[in-house]
C-alpha cells in the first residue's frame, strides 16, 4: 500500500473518531467538532463604499475534529500559520468559530464562555500578557482575584506555584525585570492558578534552559497523571518534546488536520521500515555476514576493535530483530548495545507538507 | 449575594492593580496635584478682573471663581466617566494584557465596572482637590444640599459612562478615531458651561449653536450642581435637569451595553481583540 493511500485511510479513520488512542475509555475533556474559522474582511462594507481594495477572507481552520480525553496530553504540530494559535484561541473563547463547535467539559465555547473559562488555563510564550511594572506576586494576585479566589486561598496557591516554578527569589521583582525563561514560567503559573482541569500550552518550554525544560516536561507529565487528571492540549515546534509527552498528535497544515494518531503510529505510517544497529562482542564480520545475509535486508557488518557493528533494515515491529538476536546468541556472541533509527515526527510533518504542495501544484 | 461578593472582589482586584501601577509612577501623581493648584491659582487671578462686577442675569456666576472651580472639578469627573473605559481597553490592547484578562471568568458588565473603578477613585480625589484648594487658599465657600449635588454628579457620570461604553465599543472595533471622544472631549468645555454661562451661546452665536448644549448631558449635570451648591436650590427647583439626566440614562444604558456586547463579539469574530 502506498504512503499516500495509507495516509488517506488514516484520514478516514480520524473522521470516524475511533482512531486508536492511548487514553481511550476516559471521558472527553475537550471535543472539537467540524470546526472552521474564516477571518472576515474587516469593515468590508465600508471599504466597498470607499472603493478600497479588499483582501480575500483568510481561512484559518477547515473542518477540524478531534477530542482530548481526560488526563491526555494531546499534541498539535504544524508550521507557522498552520492554524494552531487560532484553534487554541477558539478553545480559550478568545476567538469565535465560523462553523462547528468546541466544548470543554461539556460546556460550549460560545454559549457558555464563562463556564469554559472557569475550566481552562492558557499558557503562551507571549510576554506582553502581564503588567511589567507589577511584581511577580502582584501579577499573580491580580489574576487570582479575577478567577474569584479569596485572598487567603489565593496567597496559599501563589506561594505553592512560586515554589513549584522556582520563582521564590523573584517573587518581589517586577515582571519586566525577569528573564524570558522566567516570564514563561510565570505564564504557566498563571494558567494553573485556578487548578483548571484543562490546560492549553503554547510552546511551554521555548525559552527555558535544558534543565528547566526537562523539569517542565516532568511537571506536564505529572499533571496528566495527577488526581484529578489535567487534560492538556499542547502546541509546540519542539517535536522531540511532543513525541516525549503526547499520547496522540495531530498534524495541522493550512487549517486542516492532515493526520492524527500516536507518535509511533504516525512514524510507522510515514516510513514502515527502520534501521537497527547492534554492537556485539565475540563475533567477526565474516561470520556474521554468512549467518545473517539470508535473514536480514541491507545488511552491513564492520569490525571495530574488539566489537562488531551490525546494521540492517526491518519492517517496524516484524520478528527479524528477534531472529538476528537468537542467531548471534547461538554463535556465543554477546550483544553490547542496540540502537534504532526511526522516522522522526519532523519527517512525518515534512511529508504531509510535500503532499499538500504537490496537491496544489497539480491543481 | 455570592455573585455580589465576587463582583466586589474583582472590582477590588482592578483597583489594587491600578493603584499599584499608579504609585509606580510617583512623579506623575505630584505633578498632577501641582497642576490643579496652578489652575486654581490662575483662575483666582482672572476672577480678580471681575471683582465688584455683579450681573444678576447669571446668578451662578456672581462669584466666577466658584463657578469655574465647580466647572473644572465636575468636568474632570465627567471626562473620567466618559473616557475611562475606552482608555482602559486601549491600554490593555497596547500592553497586550486584554486577552489574558478576558481569559479569566469575568463577564462584560464586571469588566466595564472594574476597569474604570480606579479612575473614579482618582477622579474623586482630584475633583476634591479643586474644591479643597479653592477653600483653603482662596476662601471659596459653597452652600446647599451636598447630597443632592452628589446625586447630580453620580447621575451625570453614569450617563457619561454610557457614552464611554459606546466609545469603548469604537476602540474595540476601529481601534482609534472615536467620534464620541472628539465631540464630547472638545465640545463639553465649549457647550456645557464650564467656563461661561450657556445662555451666552444663544446671545452671541444664535439659537442653532446654542441648541448643541441642550443635547449634551454635562450641561444638565453642571447646571444642576451649580444651582444646588452656588444658588442653594432644593430638589423641587432642580427637577428639570434631574429628569432630563434620568431620561438620558434610561435610553443610553441598555443601548450602550448592547453595542459593547456586539463590539466584543465582532472583535472575537475578527480575531482582533489584542490588535490596536
Amino acid at each position: 500500500m502506498s504512503s499516500a493511500a495509507i495516509k488517506e485511510e488514516q484520514g478516514a479513520a480520524n473522521q470516524r473518531e475511533d482512531a486508536p488512542c492511548a487514553a481511550t475509555g476516559r471521558a472527553v475533556a475537550v471535543a472539537i467538532k467540524q470546526l472552521s474559522k474564516t477571518y472576515p474582511v474587516s469593515l468590508e462594507r465600508l471599504k466597498k463604499l470607499f472603493r478600497r481594495p479588499i483582501k480575500p477572507p483568510v481561512e484559518a481552520l477547515r473542518d477540524v475534529s478531534f477530542e482530548v480525553k481526560e488526563g491526555e496530553i494531546f499534541g498539535l504540530i504544524g508550521r507557522n500559520g498552520a492554524g494552531k494559535t487560532t484553534l487554541t484561541k477558539i478553545v480559550a473563547t478568545l476567538v469565535q468559530p465560523t462553523r462547528g463547535s468546541v466544548s470543554v467539559k461539556g460546556y460550549d465555547s460560545v454559549r457558555d464562555e464563562e463556564e469554559v473559562r472557569n475550566r481552562i488555563g492558557l499558557a503562551t510564550a507571549e510576554e506582553r500578557s502581564f503588567y511589567w511594572r507589577l511584581t511577580v506576586e502582584q501579577n499573580l494576585m491580580f489574576f487570582a482575584r479575577l478567577y474569584g479566589l479569596r485572598d487567603t486561598g489565593a496567597r496559599r496557591r501563589i506561594d505553592e506555584l512560586i515554589e513549584r516554578f522556582e520563582l521564590g527569589e523573584l517573587a518581589r521583582r517586577r515582571f519586566g525585570e525577569l528573564s524570558t525563561g522566567n516570564k514563561q514560567r510565570m505564564a504557566f503559573a498563571r494558567a494553573m492558578l485556578a487548578n483548571p482541569p484543562v490546560l492549553l500550552l503554547d510552546e511551554p518550554t521555548r525559552s527555558l534552559d535544558p534543565l528547566a525544560a526537562a523539569r517542565m516536561r516532568a511537571l506536564i507529565q505529572s499533571l496528566a497523571t495527577a488526581t484529578p487528571p489535567v487534560s492538556i492540549l499542547l502546541t509546540s515546534h519542539n517535536l522531540v518534546e511532543v513525541e516525549e509527552l503526547c499520547a496522540r498528535v495531530a498534524i495541522i497544515s493550512r487549517g486542516h488536520i492532515r493526520a492524527l494518531d500516536t507518535p509511533a503510529r504516525l512514524r510507522a505510517l510515514h516510513k514502515q521500515t527502520e534501521r537497527i544497529q547492534i554492537k556485539v562482542r565475540g563475533a567477526n564480520a565474516d561470520g556474521v555476514k554468512r549467518l545473517l545475509t539470508d535473514v536480514l535486508d541491507d545488511l552491513e557488518v564492520k569490525d571495530s576493535d574488539e566489537t562488531t557493528l551490525i546494521t540492517f533494515a526491518r519492517e517496524t515491529d516484524d520478528d527479524r530483530l528477534d531472529a538476528a538476536a537468537r542467531a548471534l546468541h547461538e554463535t556465543g556472541a554477546s550483544i553490547i548495545s542496540f540502537d534504532t533509527e526511526r522516522a522522526t515526527l519532523l519527517e512525518v510533518m515534512e511529508s504531509y507538507e510535500q503532499d499538500e504542495q504537490g496537491g496544489e501544484e497539480k491543481r | 449575594m455570592t455573585s455580589m461578593l465576587l463582583l466586589l472582589r474583582r472590582v477590588r482586584a482592578f483597583v489594587v492593580r491600578d493603584f499599584l501601577l499608579a504609585v509606580s509612577y510617583r512623579m506623575e501623581f505630584f505633578l498632577r496635584m501641582l497642576s490643579i493648584l496652578i489652575a486654581v491659582t490662575t483662575l483666582f487671578f482672572i476672577s480678580r478682573i471681575f471683582e465688584g462686577f455683579v450681573n444678576t442675569e447669571y446668578p451662578q456666576w456672581r462669584n466666577p471663581l466658584a463657578a469655574w472651580i465647580t466647572g473644572l472639578a465636575v468636568l474632570n469627573y465627567f471626562m473620567t466617566g466618559f473616557s475611562s473605559l475606552a482608555t482602559a481597553i486601549r491600554q490593555e490592547q497596547t500592553q497586550g494584557t486584554l486577552e489574558s484578562v478576558l481569559l479569566t471568568p469575568i463577564n462584560m458588565p464586571t469588566m466595564i465596572i472594574a476597569s474604570s473603578a480606579w479612575d473614579f477613585v482618582q477622579a474623586t480625589f482630584y475633583s476634591f482637590l479643586y474644591f479643597f484648594f479653592g477653600w483653603l487658599f482662596f476662601d471659596v465657600h459653597y452652600q446647599g444640599n451636598y447630597l443632592l449635588a452628589f446625586m447630580f454628579l453620580l447621575l451625570t457620570t453614569l450617563v457619561l459612562a454610557c457614552l464611554g461604553i459606546l466609545s469603548a465599543s469604537f476602540a474595540m472595533v476601529f481601534k482609534r478615531g472615536d467620534p464620541f471622544g472628539i465631540f464630547l472631549g472638545t465640545g463639553s468645555a465649549l457647550f456645557s458651561g464650564v467656563f461661561f454661562p450657556t445662555q451666552l451661546l444663544r446671545e452671541y452665536a444664535g439659537q442653532g449653536f446654542a441648541s448643541v448644549s441642550r443635547i449634551l448631558p454635562p450641561t444638565y449635570g453642571l447646571d444642576g450642581i451649580r444651582r444646588v451648591l452656588i444658588e442653594g436650590q432644593g430638589l423641587s427647583q432642580v427637577r428639570e435637569p434631574l429628569l432630563t439626566l434620568l431620561l438620558f440614562l434610561a435610553v443610553l444604558l441598555p443601548f450602550s451595553l448592547w453595542v459593547f456586547g456586539r463590539a466584543v463579539r465582532r472583535a472575537k469574530r475578527e480575531g482582533s481583540l489584542i490588535q490596536y
